[in-house]
């Protein structure tokens, strides 16, 4: 089993996490966003503004994966994060028609 | 990760500006360029008559519905572009019907003289400043979606910078007019600072726009999760609606004069800004006539427009299109980022904020250079290789890129006008000359690298007014006496360019000459000092005195 | 009109500088309660200047206008204010005299 010791592999782990886990946060959020707004505004412009806030987002995702104290704690909360918009999106859609 | 989030910040700005700080010098000079790509395809294409703005446009309209009753008559649609300040030419455009086998017929676009009402014919085929532009967003040699997504990926990463740029810098507003120019490291720092913080609003918008420009592809996964196929083509309609389109009636109609509408549309406009006019179904009695002005909004103006019955010359009302709240943000910022509403005095200051950005850019890798390069100087064995790397792509990029596009203008000169393929040849020379100046800084001591580089960007710019004048007969001497100030003007830039560069070389030459001459700590001794940069110790003495 | 705008952004700008310890634009002792007012007298100017911009030019293109103006007349002034400080003040003064004359 490689002891990842060197500190390169934690950063590169955080680059991973920004990149993979970041766009999982933008498309799960924009998700959320369209279904959040889907009876106000219909399908189209609810998806077209969770699309638009996700380069925001994603931006934020990546820049907030670097400040954190680990690494490891850069992926829990990303996934958590992830997991929980997926979850909401999810039953959302189950509400909408 | 720092310890500190405004450390963290500070690591990832650095980190996220090198990784694609070359890319996106790259598409700030190539973007800045694409402003003026209308200016600089009429400088590449000589062939084409002087400017006619100051010809009546009723007239003008007139001799263009001459010539297209006559040569597009099998047509659907017809578009006629007026001279302007952008572009003094008229010019018609049309589509062939298509052929069997082909989706859409040929488009023909003709280039009008004036003076004769004729077509000019023998223009060289060149890419012009649309090649140039959509090497911005398109780069070269790789598929369209390969491109988007490096050009998406190098636009987020400083979308990130721009942010952490903005968060972790404390002295943003204390600093904020600080410029300790001559002093080195902080120098450097300085400009970086006020060249991104004065510019703050276009930065961000210019990045976030950038990515809006290609949203479907970018989030593709939430696209397709949330719409199928149909809904995806309702997306669009909704989103971005067109105009309604009408239809054919196949009964033939005589298509009412021009330039009587012309009379009309001036009443109804306060201002005489028309630029297109477009004719759909030409030769039908349902045809229609739209002309459309400079655009005086961001986002749609419905006033912008006014269609004419194209028989009976009457105005028509069109139902406004039903705009949604996003699509007009988006629509807003893409319009931002296009710049295509911009009269001449505001295209001059997006001249300026884009090159703003290059040289903000441009600034911040070589302030990273700059801020390693005491403890770099000093190893038992040269050099790092990431330091060098960084250092040679700084040299290619920062000046060798503006080389190569020079380049670009002097193969449109210099290609023989008959060559096969000319138009990507004209590229190829661009991206071949500029390969060449990325790499020789390897063989040779960084700062001659960069006073030749920058010697080399002064002649090949200054000299291009005189290329012109040896190859055309579009040079000053007959642009400025006719006004055409389009083809004027970039030989002036050209030249300013070049006196700019030859500025710089002059400060690189005075700074070596000044840092050798000067007993300090720095690890060379004077005479080798001097001799790589590739003065020696007599002329130096002679210049510093 | 629209140079106006830009000279009225300008004075703003250095109203604002002459308050950031940058004593070398004018080398005479400033009266305390003057040097109170200079910062709000550039805030004003700035928000007047805004107006002006969208009376001009209209919601769309107005802040278009107002933040290139902005950034255009910032790196002169910062060029300056590194090289050639005193001029400055007479600048502030006769510059929107002389676009008002040229157009």
């Amino acid at each position: 089993m490689v002891k990842f010791t060197n500190p390169r592999w934690w950063v590169f782990s955080r680059i991973m996490a920004a990149t993979l886990g970041g766009y999982a946060l933008a498309t799960s959020s924009s998700l959320f966003f369209s279904q959040l707004l889907l009876q106000s505004l219909g399908i189209y412009q609810a998806l077209h503004i969770g699309m638009l806030l996700s380069f925001l987002i994603y931006a934020c995702a990546a820049m907030w994966a670097f400040s954190t104290s680990t690494a490891k704690r850069a992926w829990l909360l990303l996934l958590q994060f992830n997991l929980v918009l997926i979850t909401l999106s999810g039953l959302l859609m189950q509400v909408n028609p | 990760m720092k310890g500190d989030f405004r450390q963290s910040m500070k690591w990832l700005h650095t980190w996220v500006g090198l990784v694609v700080g070359w890319v996106l010098v790259f598409m700030f000079i190539t973007g800045t360029s694409g402003y003026f790509k209308k200016e600089i395809t009429r400088w590449m294409e000589p062939e084409r008559p002087l400017a006619s703005t100051h010809l009546d446009k009723g007239e003008l309209l007139a001799m263009s519905q001459r010539y297209l009753a006559q040569h597009a008559t099998d047509a659907k649609r017809w578009q006629i572009q007026l001279p302007n300040s952008r572009d003094g030419n008229l010019t018609l455009k049309w589509r062939k019907p298509p052929k069997k086998g082909e989706r859409r017929g040929k488009r023909i676009t003709k280039i009008i003289n004036t003076d004769t009402g004729l077509a000019t014919e023998n223009i060289r085929a060149t890419g012009g400043g649309s090649a140039l532009y959509s090497l911005h967003y398109r780069l070269h040699y790789m598929p369209r979606i390969v491109a988007y997504w490096i050009v998406g990926f190098c636009t987020m990463l400083m979308l990130i910078a721009v942010i952490t740029g903005v968060i972790f810098y404390k002295k943003i507003f204390s600093d904020f007019f600080t410029y300790r120019a001559k002093k080195g490291l902080i120098g450097w720092l300085d400009i970086h600072s006020v060249l991104s913080v004065i510019a703050i609003p276009f930065h961000f918008m210019i990045t976030y726009s950038g990515l809006l420009f290609f949203l479907a592809t970018y989030m593709a996964l939430s696209f397709n999760l949330s719409l199928n196929s149909d809904q995806q083509g309702e997306y669009y309609d909704q989103v971005f609606p067109n105009n309604i389109v009408h239809e054919k009636s196949n009964v033939l109609g005589r298509l009412a004069p021009l330039s009587d509408m012309y009379i009309v549309s001036k009443q109804h406009w306060k201002k005489d800004t028309l630029t297109n006019v477009t004719v759909n179904f030409p030769m039908d009695s349902n045809s229609r006539v739209k002309f459309s002005r400079w655009e005086t909004d961001i986002t749609y103006n419905p006033e912008d427009q006014l269609v004419f019955a194209g028989v009976s010359g009457k105005i028509i009302e069109i139902p406004t299109r039903k705009v949604t709240v996003p699509g007009q943000i988006n629509d807003g910022f893409i319009s931002l980022h296009e710049g295509k509403f911009a009269t001449p005095i505001v295209r001059g200051l997006y001249l300026f904020v884009g090159l703003l950005g290059a040289g903000m850019v441009a600034s911040g890798l070589i302030l990273w250079t700059t801020k390693r390069k005491p403890k770099q100087l000093k190893k038992t064995k040269g050099p790092d290789f990431g330091y060098r790397l960084v250092e040679q792509l700084n040299i290619g990029t920062i000046v060798g890129l503006p080389i190569a596009i020079a380049l670009y203008f002097w193969a449109n000169r210099l290609l023989p006008v008959g060559m096969e393929n000319r138009a990507a040849w004209e590229i190829n020379c661009l991206f071949i000359s500029w390969a060449v100046l990325l790499i020789y800084p390897a063989f040779r001591p960084a700062i001659t690298a960069w006073y030749e580089q920058l010697k080399i960007s002064a002649f090949v710019f200054c000299f291009i007014p005189l290329l012109n004048f040896i190859t055309t007969d579009k040079h000053l001497g007959i642009t400025l006496p006719r006004s055409d100030w389009n083809l004027a003007g970039f030989d002036l830039t050209m030249l300013a360019i070049g006196l700019a560069f030859s500025f710089a070389a002059y400060k690189v030459k005075k700074h070596v000459i000044v840092k050798a001459l000067k007993p300090n700590g720095d690890t060379y001794k004077t005479d080798e000092n001097l001799a790589i940069a590739g003065f020696s110790s007599s002329t130096a003495k002679k210049e510093s005195n | 009109m629209l140079l106006l705008s830009l000279s009225f952004i300008t004075m703003t700008l250095f109203c604002l500088a002459m308050e950031k310890h940058r004593k070398l634009i004018i080398p005479l002792d400033i009266p305390l309660s003057v040097q109170a007012c200079l910062r709000p007298l550039a805030w004003a100017m700035l928000i007047i200047s805004f107006y002006l911009s969208i009376d001009l030019y209209g919601w769309s293109i107005g802040p278009v206008v107002f933040f290139g103006m902005l950034t255009g007349c910032l790196l002169p002034l910062i060029l300056l204010l590194t090289f050639r400080p005193t001029i400055i003040p007479l600048l502030a003064v006769f510059q929107p005299v002389i676009f008002y004359i040229s157009y």
